[in-house]
């Protein structure tokens, strides 16, 4: 009797899916490429694959995980829900006034985001709650039907309900909530509290209108995905990934898809802290580069660090600010256009540009000869002998090295420099853009990147890892096998996971913390039913209490870890347990005193872990052999030596303990990584690559 | 030459500059992370600059304010010549708030820090601030003269070889209504500024470089060729502009006169109203940020800041006008008259660009400001700002209620019915604000709160186009002027009025001016406002 897991990542181009193996540790891959008209095809046709390929039993599945980018797609190409808003009486423009601020200074055509919901389709109900949450107008039913027929009769399939100062006093919310759904059972609704109960209505106003335009869509599709699962014979539960790197049930998922809008992200950057916690104690930059974009996102302990809003579907993809903005628990991560198609260019200076403008898949880097002219990291790879044109992409590609020599070469012309300066400049360039990227991040973290190891992943992560890392003065990589498909396997070690939040405007020199336990206490309630609702043990869950502080008059929130809990007994010593919390993370991040001026906590969060009973996902390199032994060599171009005849490595030919100096080429069939001179390799028992680099300047 | 000049090609120079905006973006970080002042971290209200050691403008974060372009680099330039080279050592930093060698009111702190290497000075890092409170009456526009607006800080040294001079701190810290926010606030700058030093450090390091100056210019170099070349295709000759504004008792008048030459460009202001006995005067540094703001926005959006990219960029004003005032002027709200100017630039240049330039917004920047006493009986200050619609293009419809050319946010009325005793009965577009054309303007909004307070709230207003409306260009219409109410009443926003219980205080921002004319409109266009209900 074997015992598997299946999961499945559904990103913008391909499908992976990976089955693991927990009696043998062993899994099995398979990308496709994604179905857009019904996406549940090919995941369906790929599991059919693998179970028929592999003859696995389908009845010894005992977990299926699934992350999927649907929703964030339909947010981005407006291809959700007709979707209307009910909301307080004089202020159903919130959601196009925003915030009042520009994402790009000096472009004068400059667009807002088109808000999901046009101003036809935004209606006021009379009724008002005030800031201190008493009610100052009921909610008149009158009102409240007289604008949902409207709206429902102008096309409106879901409805977002969005009332001032609902985070306090949800009651009319509540009200409104229980009488639509009574009386128009075939519309989906979702009321502002359900999701994001946070005091700022543009921002939960913006997260509620998300959810209702994506919810029928995940209704009908999570169903139908469910369904189609266990036709094949697999009896196991669905369970989905959720942005801030947890599982969750279906009714949960279908409740707020808008949690999943950045799970397959999630599940790359838990893969990255997964691949890197026993080889560099759990302090990562985990480093992945595509084919258009790069992302980087920190792990500390072991854990990838959450943020609390991000915005989806930017007007100006690489641009603050551009997006709708969501306030959702996820995964912190960045995003760079920097990938292997990225297109060189030079600008109105003559300055060599690399970005962010990319080649694609189509026609791509002028080296695939599918009618590309434009010169691309790419091409830059090729020229410098990082990749192997005639295996590239396991042989799936072929390569056109002279066109790709003849892109770089007009650059070459251009600049008046050599096509080695110009090739090495691309590349150069391109690090450089993800490097600064990085430094202003980790800056924003109050941390120091010299303290984390680079994992790196992508096809294109392990060719720019190693110049990245120098410039950010790292001594360590860690590159983990099949890095080209590692993040599917993310969705297997993720545990259960339940985010919450609340509004308290809780003043910790005079107001009274039992209040504050109250709120815990009724967040971990809810939480726990979540994770009883998942199929998990609730009394395994573990309650990670935290507090968006601030000095009262500061606009700005800084989100801390509290005590656990209870927040009870002798009082003054609770406040003080607070406020030393506080202290303590203010120390941290800005690594400044902080003054003596009263804290207030605006909103408190709740995160809920358990784990998932079941098999363990174990890493393991090859055992036995030793003494690795290079495949061949090739010139390959490196600043410290200009071009040098470099041993090239096979990375499934690789055993546990080889150990061999930089410079070195490592091919795998998803990716290639790069080791300048002076460093060290070593494959660790885990099966990752490690390598050490040489001190020295960090350019 | 050719030697230097082939160190640094097209790849180092790339490499480097990168570098170095990520050095300032890095330091804007720590600013936004680490101050009180909201303007800061929700308005970007500062900036954080790299200049070489003769104080030109090497790398500005990315997210700084038109109001900063070229200032902090002619402040690090005034230090220059005020202190000297010679009196300066490692471990200084200078700190003033001087309006006219800083960035025009005193409100905004800057901070320099030199950088030596090798015994010389081979750069400068530069801050300055918007901070929460530097004394003098509360945004009061009936000031007369500079010393009702606050402490003034002449160009000193606040740390002198890392001895801080206690007697100035202690000075301050009498002198403003927060001292731990405004000194915190300074203190942040100057870690923000020892990070740019230690950064630049490292970055010489790994390069190894002596000095930036060759590099730096090579790279001004650059950008100014870049900046001629767009120039030069603008048709030479000399574009004339003027506007009425609002004024006080009477209303001002704003001309200007662009004179573009080969690759120069020179604007001047003569014609322009005298300078006020009013906080609204607008010091020369300030002018040139607004034209040039306007003039980069028109030839050169895309390219990040430099010294170089500003050379061919001249702005005249005769002295003691509204927008070149003499000491000791009131200057505080200096952003009434300035963000004027950027649309008397694009008046005269709609001429021969017309398709790179936007009609009038519906700014200058609307702040309602109120203080008292709190039911618990504690004093309060709270400010809230609300912006107009922009203008149209020869391209497309302006944006709703979108600050400019500041970039300042609105606070959420969630947040405001907290914060202050106020209680908000609608905030909406205001339908039909945006003066019509071929493209439309952007609608302003309007806000009515009722005072909830058992005690008189008082209450200031900076509401700029309430009788004179953003102007159409090419045939548009103007925007709707806005308008400020006391219990239904227009009222004077020049002097301060006093609310009392269940009185209401109504604002109506300005739309901003359509272009081109109204029949050319496009019928989807039209059906689509109506439909919408944006006219």
């Amino acid at each position: 009797m074997s015992d598997y897991s299946l999961g499945v990542d559904i990103g913008g181009t391909f499908t992976d899916i990976v089955v693991y193996d927990h009696t043998t540790n062993q899994q099995l891959n398979r990308k496709v490429l994604t179905t857009h008209d019904d996406p549940s095809r090919a995941v369906i046709d790929g599991a059919a694959h693998l179970l028929d390929a592999h003859e696995l039993d389908p009845g010894e599945f005992s977990r299926f995980v699934h992350a999927t980018t649907l929703f964030t797609n339909a947010l981005v190409e407006r291809k959700g829900a007709v979707t209307g808003l009910l909301t307080t009486d004089g202020f159903r423009d919130f959601l196009e006034i925003g915030r009042e601020r520009k994402y790009e200074l000096y472009d004068i055509a400059i667009e807002k985001p088109e808000p999901l919901v046009p101003r036809d389709l935004r209606r006021e109900v009379i009724e008002r709650i005030t800031s201190d949450g008493a009610v100052r107008t009921p909610l008149d039913t009158n009102s409240l039907f007289t604008s949902a027929d409207r709206l429902i009769t102008s096309g409106a399939e879901s409805i977002a309900i969005v009332f001032l100062h609902s985070y306090l006093n949800a009651a009319h919310e509540r009200e409104a909530l229980d009488a639509l759904t009574t009386k128009y059972p075939d519309v989906s609704f979702t009321a502002s509290f359900e999701v994001a109960p946070e005091i700022r209505e543009y921002e939960r106003g913006s997260t509620t209108v998300a959810n209702a335009y994506v919810k029928p869509l995940a209704e009908n599709y999570l169903e139908s995905l469910a369904g189609k699962i266990a036709g094949l014979g697999v009896d196991a539960t669905l369970l989905l990934m959720i942005s801030s790197g947890g599982l969750t049930h279906v009714a949960e998922a279908k409740r707020t898809p808008v949690q999943m809008l950045e799970s397959g992200p999630a599940a790359g950057a838990l893969a990255g802290a997964f691949f890197g916690a026993e080889d560099a104690g759990g302090n990562l930059l985990a480093f992945d580069m595509g084919g258009t974009t790069a992302k980087l996102s920190l792990v500390d302990d072991g854990e990838p660090l959450i943020a609390y809003t991000f915005e989806a579907a930017r007007q100006k993809r690489f641009m603050e600010n551009s997006g709708l903005p969501i306030r959702i628990s996820t995964i912190e991560l960045i995003e760079i256009g920097a990938g292997g198609g990225s297109i060189a260019h030079t600008d109105a200076l003559g300055l060599l540009k690399v970005g962010p403008r990319s080649a694609g898949s189509e026609p791509g880097p002028a080296a695939y000869g599918q009618g590309g002219t434009a010169a691309t990291v790419t091409d830059a790879d090729f020229a410098l002998g990082y990749l192997n044109a005639d295996n590239f992409a396991g042989g799936t590609v072929t390569i056109d090295l002279a066109a790709g020599t003849k892109a770089l070469d007009s650059l070459a012309t251009e600049t008046g420099l050599s096509r080695e300066q110009i090739a090495w400049g691309v590349h150069d360039v391109v690090n450089e853009n993800m490097a600064s990227a990085a430094r202003v991040h980790i800056a924003e973290r109050g941390r120091d990147p010299r303290n984390y190891a680079l994992l790196c992943t992508g096809g294109a992560g392990p060719v720019h890892a190693y110049y990245v890392a120098k410039k950010l003065g790292l001594k360590q990589i860690i590159c983990p096998a099949s890095a080209g498909v590692a993040s599917a396997l993310g969705l297997l070690v993720a545990p259960g996971r339940v985010d919450r939040v609340a509004t308290v405007g809780f003043r910790l020199n005079d107001h009274d913390p039992a209040e504050l336990e109250c709120v815990f206490n009724n967040l971990e309630r809810d939480a726990q039913g979540v994770i009883a609702a998942t199929g998990l043990d609730p009394a395994s869950t573990q309650f990670n209490r935290l507090a968006d502080g601030r000095f009262v008059g500061q606009g700005f929130d800084l989100v801390v870890n509290l005590p656990g809990g209870p927040y009870t007994g002798d009082r003054a010593s609770v406040r003080q347990s607070l406020v030393d919390a506080f202290m303590a993370g203010y120390r941290e991040k800005f690594g400044r005193t902080p003054p003596n001026v009263p804290i207030e906590f605006m909103n408190v969060r709740l995160s809920a872990t358990a784990p998932v009973p079941g098999g363990e996902v174990l890493l393991s390199g090859n055992k036995g052999g030793g003494g690795a032994t290079p495949t061949g060599t090739r010139p390959a171009y490196f600043p410290e030596t200009g071009y040098v005849d470099t041993a090239v490595y096979d990375r499934p030919g690789l055993h546990v303990g080889d150990e061999f100096p930089g410079p070195a080429i490592i091919e795998d069939s998803g990716s290639t990584l790069i080791v300048g001179p002076g460093a060290k390799v070593r494959v660790a028992d885990t099966g990752n690559v490690i390598v050490t680099l040489p001190e020295g300047a960090s350019v | 030459m050719t030697e230097q000049k082939s160190r640094y090609d097209s790849i180092l120079l790339e490499v480097v500059w990168t570098r170095m905006i990520s050095i300032v973006d890095e330091a804007a970080k720590a600013i936004v992370r680490t101050s009180f002042s909201t303007l800061s971290n929700e308005a970007n209200d500062f900036a954080c600059v790299l200049t070489d050691n003769r104080g030109f403008s090497l790398a500005q974060n990315s997210g700084s304010i038109p109001s900063f372009i070229a200032t902090l680099p002619a402040t690090v330039r005034h230090f220059i010549d005020e202190i000297g080279y010679d009196n300066l050592e490692p471990g200084d930093i200078l700190i003033t708030n001087d309006p006219w060698k800083g960035t025009g009111h005193l409100s905004d702190v800057c901070l320099v820090c030199p950088i030596f290497r090798g015994g010389q000075i081979v750069a400068f890092a530069a801050t300055t601030s918007h901070v929460p409170d530097i004394g003098g009456r509360l945004r009061a526009m009936e000031s007369r003269q500079v010393f009702e607006e606050g402490v003034q800080i002449p160009l000193m040294k606040i740390i002198s070889a890392g001895k801080t001079d206690e007697t100035l701190v202690k000075l301050l810290t009498q002198n403003v209504r927060t001292p731990e926010q405004t000194i915190g606030d300074i203190w942040a700058q100057i870690s923000a500024c020892e990070l740019m030093q230690d950064r630049l450090q490292r970055l010489m390091d790994d390069y190894a470089l002596d000095e930036i100056t060759a590099l730096a210019d090579e790279l001004f170099d650059r950008a100014e060729a870049a900046m001629r070349k767009v120039i030069s295709d603008v048709p030479d000759g000399t574009y004339r502009y003027t506007i009425d504004t609002d004024g006080a008792e009477e209303t001002y008048h704003f001309a200007v006169a662009v004179t573009v030459k080969d690759s120069d460009i020179l604007v001047d202001y003569d014609g322009t109203s005298p300078s006020q006995p009013r906080a609204i005067n607008c010091v020369m540094a300030y002018t040139y940020a607004m034209s040039a703001y306007a003039i980069k926005c028109a030839l050169l959006p895309e390219l990040a800041n430099n010294e170089g990219m500003f050379r061919p960029i001249k702005v005249v004003a005769p002295k003691d006008t509204l927008v070149n005032p003499s000491y000791p002027a009131a200057v505080v709200a200096r952003a009434s008259t300035g963000h004027y100017l950027p649309v008397v630039v694009f008046g005269a240049l709609q001429q021969v660009i017309p398709n790179k330039v936007m009609a009038a917004a519906g700014s200058p920047l609307w702040v309602l400001t109120q203080t008292g006493i709190n039911d618990d009986g504690k004093p309060y200050t709270n400010v809230l700002f609300y912006n107009g619609g922009m203008g149209a293009t020869s391209g497309k419809d302006g944006e709703g209620c979108l600050s400019w050319p500041s970039n300042i946010s609105s606070s959420p009325i969630e947040i405001s019915e907290r914060n202050s005793p106020l209680f908000c009965q609608f905030k909406r577009f205001a339908v039909g604000s945006g003066g019509n054309g071929k493209h439309r303007g952007g609608l302003g909004q309007e806000i009515e709160f009722i005072s909830e307070s058992e005690r008189p709230i008082i209450t200031l207003f900076m509401a700029e186009r309430t009788r004179i409306a953003a102007p159409g260009f090419d045939g548009g219409e103007d925007g709707q002027h806005g308008a400020v109410k006391i219990n239904g009443k227009n009222i004077d926003t020049n002097t301060q009025h006093v609310m009392s219980k269940g009185e209401t205080v109504y604002l109506r921002t300005p739309g901003g001016g359509g272009y081109g004319d109204a029949k050319d409109r496009p019928t989807h266009l039209t059906k689509l406002d109506r439909k919408r209900g944006y006219v």
